[in-house]
This record gives structure tokens, sequence and C-alpha cells, in this order.
């Protein structure tokens, strides 16, 4: 199972904390979901920056100058998961104000990022990421005035976009907001399980103290009405999608279901 | 009053609950046994966490690690699981919780799952980011103290 994080400088912990605490936990992956923790996996160190897109590097320096500038192994996810022992899939979540930006931010991260999500929470970018197939995950489409409704959770389906299921609010809030928060689960959860479209589960840890080992998170979600079952499919959902856009992203895949096979290398 | 013959007794499950806070917190055992109550109370109603029965037998807490075992109905373990996992923070610390494994005696639960803490913390200055801040190293984990609080990473991240 693998669990979807948080990790410094957007957070409290860094993605080696995450890594280590993930794996004593039991998952068998760690999604990044960080922009600026990691480097990009398939680049050399030197030549890291001009390959990646320029907002990127711009937004990188602005927004968090003390980020360690020095490229240690610390933030190569091969590194990670050898030292760890952990599947750490480098991925983003792209946090736009509107469907335009956010579309931009899709196709720059798109090429060298393992796992885009799109955190919604605003109709309008709810929308937009449930019909972009290049979008894995919508995160949080629930938050502040954020809905969902069945014709997004057709076009999910269709589209092969996992709809994102926040436990952080049931672990970690409590009272009115939890309530309100329980509320908003159930109804997504009806919705999504009528449509049959994917989803994920996630804690959100902001840090490796919010993180809960896959048991709990079962448990949790049993105790608010969820099915075991089916939240253990959500967290190994986030399992499924690196795996397939890894192989997507290797040289040998040319379409789905088409693969440069071993005799091509004749012609 | 006279012990209850043997098939009234309640059966008892034992979780051992491993906990993880920022090295700066205290945590003792009434806000800990009160977090989990309200935890159970919150998350299972009044009835539900009567039936899980949470109580905690034993606790310890050091520089920002600790653990405990919490007893709870047999019937009920999922529930005590559940409450366990939404102890997000015990008066106003952030904890991180697990449950290391659950037994049908405390002597089992003690002599499988507890006294793992062995690690002692030291307070050194490590290279983090790009200047030499101090931290609180145990074993592997580092927290490193910033100017917006602590951060955790690990030795790996400070070589």
């Amino acid at each position: 199972m693998y669990e979807a994080v948080h990790a410094h400088p957007d957070s409290e912990s860094t993605v080696a904390r995450h890594a280590a605490t993930a794996a004593r936990y039991g998952y068998a992956g760690l999604v990044v979901r960080t922009r600026d923790a990691l480097d990009p996996a398939d680049s050399s160190p030197s030549t890291a920056d001009p390959e990646v897109d320029d907002p990127a590097i711009d937004d990188s320096e602005t927004s968090a100058p003390e980020v360690d500038p020095t490229r240690g192994p610390a933030r190569d996810p091969d590194a990670l998961s050898e030292e760890y022992g952990i599947d750490v899939v480098h991925a983003v979540e792209i946090d736009a104000d509107d469907p335009s930006s956010a579309s931009g931010a899709v196709g720059n991260y798109r090429p060298d990022r393992t796992v885009v999500c799109l955190a919604g929470g605003d109709d309008r970018l709810n929308r937009f990421a449930v019909e972009e197939p290049r979008v894995d995950v919508l995160a949080r489409p629930m938050v502040g005035d954020g809905d969902v409704n069945h014709v997004l959770a057709k076009a999910a389906r269709d589209n092969g976009v996992h709809v994102e299921f926040d436990l952080g609010p049931l672990l970690r809030n409590t009272g009115g907001r939890r309530v309100r928060a329980l509320a908003d689960l159930r109804k997504l959860r009806e919705i999504v399980t009528y449509y049959d479209a994917p989803h994920v589960v996630s804690a959100n840890a902001g840090s490796h103290l919010e993180l809960r080992a896959p048991r709990e998170l079962v448990a949790a979600a049993e105790a608010v009405g969820f099915d075991a079952e089916w939240v253990r499919d959500g967290l190994r959902a986030w399992g499924e999608i690196a795996a397939r856009n890894r192989e997507r992203r290797s040289e040998a895949f040319i379409e789905p279901g088409v693969r440069r096979g071993r005799y091509e290398e004749d012609g | 009053m006279k012990h209850l013959p043997k098939h009234l007794r309640p059966r008892w499950r034992y979780l051992a609950v491993g906990i993880e806070t920022w090295p700066n917190a205290t945590l003792d055992r009434r806000s800990f046994q009160r977090a989990l109550w309200y935890s159970a109370g919150n998350l299972l109603g009044d009835a539900g966490s009567a039936d899980v029965d949470l109580t905690l037998l034993s606790f310890s807490h050091g520089t920002g690690t600790g653990e405990a075992v919490v007893r709870a109905r047999r019937e009920h373990v999922a529930e005590a699981r559940a409450a366990v996992a939404c102890v997000s923070e015990v008066d106003g610390d952030p904890v991180g919780i697990h449950v290391r494994g659950i037994s049908g005696t405390v002597r089992a639960c003690e002599e499988r799952y507890m006294g793992r803490a062995g690690a002692t913390s030291t307070q050194r200055d490590v290279a983090f980011g790009d200047a030499e801040r101090p931290a609180v190293v145990r074993a592997d984990a580092c927290d490193v103290r910033t100017e917006s609080g602590y951060v955790g990473a690990t030795t790996f991240d400070t070589e």
C-alpha cells in the first residue's frame, strides 16, 4: 500500500523522514506531492536545471529561498528508495487558481513527474481535473466550496482520474469541522461508488507525526462507514498509478498495448 | 467484592502503542489517557466508547518518543485501533501514533512489542539546508530546530 504525503519545504518533515516512518509503518511506497522536495530522477544533477520548465524554477527560488540548493542523495528518489526500502514516487500536487493556469501546469509537469495530482476544492477546478486524462488524481475535491456531482463522477470514470478521499480531517479535526468533513466524505463516497469512478485514499500527512499505518487508516475509516477493502484498494491505487505511469514513460512503451520488443534492434 | 467466575469476566486485548513527538514535547500519563478518551468519545460516541473501554495501563515518554500499553475489550479491537489512530495531539503537542501489535496478555504485549526505545538522543549541530542548526538526534531520526519550529529529518538528510 502507498501513502501520499507533503514534504519539506511544504511541510515539517523531509522526504527521508517520511520514508523512514512510512517504511516502519508497513507501507510499500510513498508518493511525494510536494513540488520542490525531490530532484528529477532521470536527469543528472548538473543538467537538472535547464531541463525543468522555467516556471517551476522561478517559483522554487522565490517562494522557498531556504531550500537546500545542493543536490544531495536526500533529494534523489532512487537513493531514498534504496536507503529506506520503500518506493519513493516523484509526484506533484498542482494548486492553481483557475483552469487555464492549471492546464499550463499540468502540461509542464506531466513529462517529468510520475504522478500528477490537482488540488480541487473549486467547482471549475474539479470539473477541469476530471475532464483531463493527463491528471492522475483530483485531490481534496470537497474542501472549501468545492462539490462533486454525477456529471463529474462519470467524467472521472471515463478519463481515469482518481478521486481522492482525504482522511486528514477524520484524524486531525474535531467537532463541527470534522462533522462537515465527514458529511462531505460520505456524499463523495456515495457518488463515486455508484458510478464506479476510480479512487485513492490518503491521510494527507503534513509531517511524519501525521502519518498513520495502513491498518489504523482502515480502522478509522471503517468507524465512519467506509468499507475496509475499499479503503485498502484506495491505498493500493497510488501504487497502481505509479506503476502504470512508469511503464508509459519507459522507452519500450509506444501506446497502450504496443511495446517495443526485443526484435526491434535488428532493423 | 468476590471476583467474577471466569466465563463472566471481560476478555481483554492489550494494544502496544508507539508514540512519537517533537523533542520539546512533554507528555504525561494523565494527559495521554485523557486524549485517548476524548478521541474515543468523539469518534465512537459515549456508547461506543464505553464498549471499547480504553484504559491506559502503562505509559512512558522520553525525548521525542514513547510507548504505552492500552487495554480494550476483545470484541472491539477495531474500534480501539480507530480511536488510537485519531489521537493527533496531546495537550497541544502533535503526536505520531502507531499500534505496534496486539496481545492477549500484558506480559506478552510487553515482551514482544515494548522496550524498543533503546536509542538515546543527543543534541548536536547538523548541516541542514544551507546552515548549521541545532538538532536532536535519535538513531536515524533527526529533529532540526529552525526559525519556524522543528523540522523532521533523518541522518540521511544531514550528511
